[in-house]
């Protein structure tokens, strides 16, 4: 059974020769969540406007729904959710002129966009600041308006280009649970993030790209599954003792008696050493330790995240801005149209 | 259709942009009212000098103050383009069903009603520094309908700038360049026979003289060279000012078409 979005040997090159997107294929299925990860330039906005019919590909396939982004156009924007990587609201207009506009251009008709527009309204809990300017809205805000005025149309598929970057906690936590509950309304959710735990957490899949190539897919699962090891970091007592370096004596017990072990790292307060069932290995290493008299200060064992995958894959770790200015421009910072 | 009901949608749009800015009226009404009040009591001897006085100045000035209204409130059109695209509104549209020429024909309807209420202000306040119609209401009709024609082929050139550079400076910088020498090498401000020879060789190949010239007429009645002052309509005079608007117009607004097209697709 084809995907709601079907990419096959997409490549897209630049006006300039940019090669943004290097041939990658991949199936995103009805209903899912999927997390479109990597790091800056990999091409993933890229990616997402030519699945949205604006911006023309150089070569390869790409449909969403069953249509070609080409020739299907048309059909396939009456039926998709598209937020930006930046916010765009119009700043002349309130919150609700702007989502009323984006029902009429979504050709819905008017008592259908009042009451849409109502109940949108409160979900992202914008009914209080409904009739102010957008302009005069925190960053917040204005990304839970962008949010809302991709949904009027009840779209069945959403592309959202991190919609929560730049925001609070509090509004990211809230914009996470609501596409959560969207999605289990039926609406696919097509998603770039930095936000890895939240990936974690929600996506039912994910591609990693880099440098225009897919580097990973698979479930949260399975990719932190093939890292293989969990990572046990353990504290010594003294880091110098007689006859040597703790962390030299310590590397040569590991090496000698534990065969599990495939990799090991010095650290702050000791050493990471990574295992297959780290846990398991937990009462032998104190015991092994103890008999050759280092003292642990410390032991803890985790399990991959995604972070790993992540790093494993790309080389590098996800940057996470934080919070921005965003919530900093209020009353005086309000833009010029 | 949606092409009328999402042209209308952006022309309703535009229109509250527009009323929630009205420092930007306030800029292209700005300089129009400032001439009309100031700039022709600086020059009211004139008068005698252009018409053998049957005209005050006020009254022949009149017309190049509507035009000159109508060149900068046009010229703002291509800015407000540049700034959907550089927002990301324009690629917002993009992504709905919206009829793509409606996005452009609801630029242009705004467009041409600003224009059009701007030159109601003015004509009003001519009015009342004493500058009657001499054609009566429906020379003001004609009047009205010149000016939003002219502003029409004039936003095409703003818009096919912005659309080209996608800079509002350049598209306010060019504006500022060309609107002066435009305007006083033409028979907006002074007639043809008070400029120097070379100038008046250039105002015959001015469009703005000729739009002018078609505005002009059904507010004094006048022939073209003022020589007669109660002929009315002067046909010839209007229908090649339209034939001049209209290749302007062809040109202009092909332009932007075809810049559209591309920054659409
Ligand atoms: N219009 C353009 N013209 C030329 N090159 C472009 C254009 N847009 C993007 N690029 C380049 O294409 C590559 C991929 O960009 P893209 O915006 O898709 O990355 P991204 O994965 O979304 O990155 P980020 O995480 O920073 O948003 C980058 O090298 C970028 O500089
Ligand atoms: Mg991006």
């Amino acid at each position: 059974m084809p995907g709601i979005v079907d990419v096959s040997q997409l490549v897209k090159t630049y006006g300039d020769g940019t090669k943004a997107v290097k041939g990658i294929t991949f199936t995103v299925n009805e209903g899912e969540f999927f997390g479109f990860l990597g790091p800056n330039g990999a091409g993933k906005s890229t990616t997402i406007k030519i699945l949205t019919t604006l911006l023309q590909k150089t070569s390869g396939s790409a449909s969403v729904a069953g249509l070609n982004v080409e020739s299907d156009a048309a059909k396939i924007r009456k039926i998709i959710g598209v937020q930006n990587q930046d916010t765009v609201v119009d700043e002349d207009l309130t919150g609700r002129e702007n989502l009323v506009l984006q029902g009429q251009l979504q050709q819905m008709h008017g008592p259908a966009i009042k009451e849409r527009v109502d109940e949108l309204l409160k979900i992202v809990d914008l009914t209080d600041a409904a009739d102010k300017r957008a302009g005069f809205y925190s960053g917040g805000m204005k990304k839970r308006l962008d949010l809302a005025t991709t949904l009027v149309h009840n779209p069945k598929i959403l592309f959202l280009d991190e919609p929560t970057t730049g925001l609070d906690p509090q509004s990211r936590a809230a914009i996470w649970a609501y596409l959560k509950r969207l999605n289990e309304q039926g609406i696919t959710i097509f998603i770039t993030t930095q936000y890895l735990e939240e990936v974690d957490r929600l996506c039912r899949r994910l591609a990693i790209v880099d440098l225009g190539e897919i580097v990973a897919q698979g479930t949260p699962g399975d990719l932190k599954q093939e890292i293989g090891a969990d990572s046990i970091s353990l504290g010594f007592e003294n880091s110098s003792m007689n006859g040597g370096d703790v962390r030299t004596k310590a590397r040569q017990v590991l090496e000698k008696k534990f065969d599990g072990v495939s990799n090991i790292v010095d650290s702050d307060i000791g050493l990471t050493v990574y295992a297959k069932n780290g846990s398991y290995m937990v009462p032998e290493l104190v015991r092994a330790f103890d008999d050759a008299h280092i003292r642990l200060s410390s032991i803890g064992v985790s399990s991959p995240t995604l972070d790993d995958v992540f790093l494993k894959h790309t080389g590098k770790r996800i940057r996470v801005e934080e919070v921005s200015s965003a919530n900093s421009r209020g009353m005086f910072g309000r833009r010029r149209r | 259709m949606s092409f009328f009901s999402d042209a209308f949608h952006l022309f309703v749009r535009s229109m509250k942009k527009l009323v929630r800015n009205p420092i930007l009226v306030f800029f292209s009404l700005f300089q129009p009212i400032i001439f009309l009040l100031l700039f022709t009591q600086l020059f009211s001897n004139l008068g005698r000098f252009i018409s053998g006085g049957t005209l005050t100045y006020t009254a022949f000035a009149t017309a190049g103050i509507v035009l000159q209204n109508a060149f900068s409130s046009a010229f703002q059109s291509g800015t407000a383009v540049v700034d959907d695209i550089k927002s990301g509104f324009l690629a917002k549209m993009l992504a709905t069903p919206v009829n793509r020429s409606a996005i452009l024909f609801g630029r242009l309807l705004s467009d041409v009603f600003r224009v059009v209420a701007q030159t109601v202000i003015i004509l009003v306040l001519a009015f009342a520094l004493g500058v009657y119609p001499a054609t009566g209401i429906i020379g003001y009709l004609l009047v009205i309908f010149t000016v939003a024609f002219f502003g029409l082929a004039w936003s095409g050139i703003s818009l096919a700038l912005g659309l080209k550079t996608k800079s509002a400076e350049t598209v306010f910088g060019i504006a500022g360049a060309v609107t002066f020498p435009l305007l006083f090498m033409s028979t907006a401000l002074v007639s043809l026979g008070f400029m120097p020879g070379w100038m008046q060789n250039v105002s015959n190949f001015n469009p703005i003289s000729f739009a002018v010239n078609a505005i002009r007429n059904p507010i004094t009645g006048c022939n073209l060279d003022l020589t007669v002052c109660n002929i009315g309509f002067d046909w010839g005079t209007i229908l090649q000012a339209f034939g001049v608007i209209a290749g302007i117009g062809i040109v202009t607004l092909g332009a932007t078409l075809y810049l559209f097209r591309k920054v659409v697709s």
